[in-house]
């Protein structure tokens, strides 16, 4: 897992992005145990409540379950649901772009233009 | 967030002459690493120590562990470990005698694992062996890690550590980092590590809750993700309004701009002006909380 302390992007936000992204991937299956919220700080060599935080983070958004005393495990079934949801956020958001280049006057090459040129910057 | 207290605290009071200890309550969370940051002088010492339950002639009421026992009940000075920056190992020992020592007063004392962590951390040998020197003779940072390694070399559940990254130099304060967080993870949310430091920018990956202790009183306490949520660095150019500076806990001003710390949710009255906000270290946010009460000033240049 890489770390950016200086990003801007809080560092618990980071972790849970990466372990979300582990988890649609399925890199980490279903019914599969997060490392242990004290030995992933202690591997990432951050304090403890910033890794508790991106856990809870997961749980609330359903892609994990804390069970009692014994961690956090990754919910089966719904995987494929939350797939689905996160592509339905990425449509809902490119409307509003399209409808905001609308308003702005971009043709419809140079929409799909800014948006390669996003990706690329993204990559970098 | 709900945690279960490792030490609860009520109504502790401590006098000495003008300066008074006054913590109405404090509760240490099992299983996080929790800090005490302030000014040389807040009190911090003295309350580690009436936690530590070296000093006992303090008012009010201290309770460890799971059944709200007492420090003198069977066992619990056992689970605790504590190093001290006031020679609470004696200048004229050698390090073979603070192993003697340790030896005969903690049953969950691990020479053998001691003799390691002084190899590993590499504490100046010259103290040990029948010829050993006086502790006296090592620099400060020697004397912290043998006082550590006399704690690490312990099976316990709970640490106290007054200053212990102080006198440490940055490489070891990072190893003590790393050796906090294992000795965390090892316990499985039943060890607690407690400690005082003024340098909270080197201990904050391995900083779970605060404490910001000023003149003897609590001025601020939580879990660092909560802190720094509750508070706001807010920066601009040109020269802040009256309106503006008000709302600031502690505020810097140059020629070119000014920013100060705020609390979140007075961030509407932001609204519309032209200025930008960050998520402030603990560090600033310490300063921040600190700078309210303390008496210093910068002195004419």
């Amino acid at each position: 897992m890489k770390l950016l302390h200086n990003s801007g992007t809080p560092i618990y936000k980071q972790i849970a992005e990466q372990l979300k992204e582990d988890i649609l991937s399925g890199k980490i299956k279903e019914g599969e145990y997060l490392p242990s919220i004290r030995g992933l700080a202690q591997d990432l060599r951050i304090s403890v409540i910033t890794t508790m935080k991106a856990y809870e983070e997961l749980a609330n958004e359903g892609l994990v379950t804390a069970a009692q005393g014994k961690g956090f495990y990754v919910n089966s079934q719904d995987t494929e649901l939350l797939k689905e949801q996160h592509i339905r956020k990425v449509e809902e958001n490119l409307t509003l772009a399209i409808k905001a280049s609308k308003v702005a006057g971009l043709t419809d090459e140079e929409l799909i233009d800014t948006l390669k040129m996003l990706i690329d910057i993204e990559k970098e | 967030m709900e945690f279960k207290d490792a030490i609860t605290g009520k109504n502790i009071n401590k006098k000495f002459g003008k300066f008074e200890l006054d913590i109405p309550e404090i509760h240490i969370p099992e299983g996080f690493a929790t800090a005490f940051i302030g000014e040389n002088g807040a009190g911090k010492t003295t309350l580690l120590n009436i936690l530590a339950g070296l000093r006992q002639d303090n008012k009010g009421e201290v309770r460890y562990f799971e059944n709200s026992l007492s420090i003198d009940d069977n066992g619990v000075r056992e689970r605790i470990g504590y190093s001290g920056t006031k020679h609470h190992l004696l200048p004229h020992w050698t390090g073979e005698q603070v192993k003697d020592l340790s030896k005969m007063l903690f049953d969950n004392f691990d020479e053998k694992k001691f003799e390691e962590i002084c190899k590993a951390i590499n504490i100046d040998d010259s103290v040990f062996g029948p010829n050993g020197k006086m502790i006296a003779k090592l620099s400060d940072g020697n004397k912290m890690k043998l006082s550590l390694a006399t704690v690490f070399a312990r099976s316990t559940d709970m640490l106290i550590l007054d200053e212990p990254a102080s006198p440490l130099d940055p490489l070891m304060r990072d190893l003590l980092s790393d050796m906090l967080r294992s000795y965390l993870a090892d316990g499985n949310g039943q060890r607690t590590v407690v400690f005082s430091t003024h340098n909270i920018s080197d201990m904050e990956n391995v900083t779970d809750y605060i404490y910001v202790i000023d003149d003897g009183k609590i001025l601020e306490h939580g879990f660092v993700t909560d802190i720094k949520e509750k508070y706001v660095l807010v920066k601009g150019d040109g020269k802040a309004d009256k309106k503006i500076k008000d709302l600031m806990i502690n505020f810097h001003e140059n020629s070119f701009g000014y920013e100060g710390i705020v609390l979140s949710d007075k961030m509407d009255s932001f609204a519309g002006m032209n200025l930008s906000f960050e998520t402030p270290g603990l560090f600033q946010i310490s300063v921040a909380l600190l700078k309210m009460n303390s008496k210093l000033r910068m002195p004419e240049m």
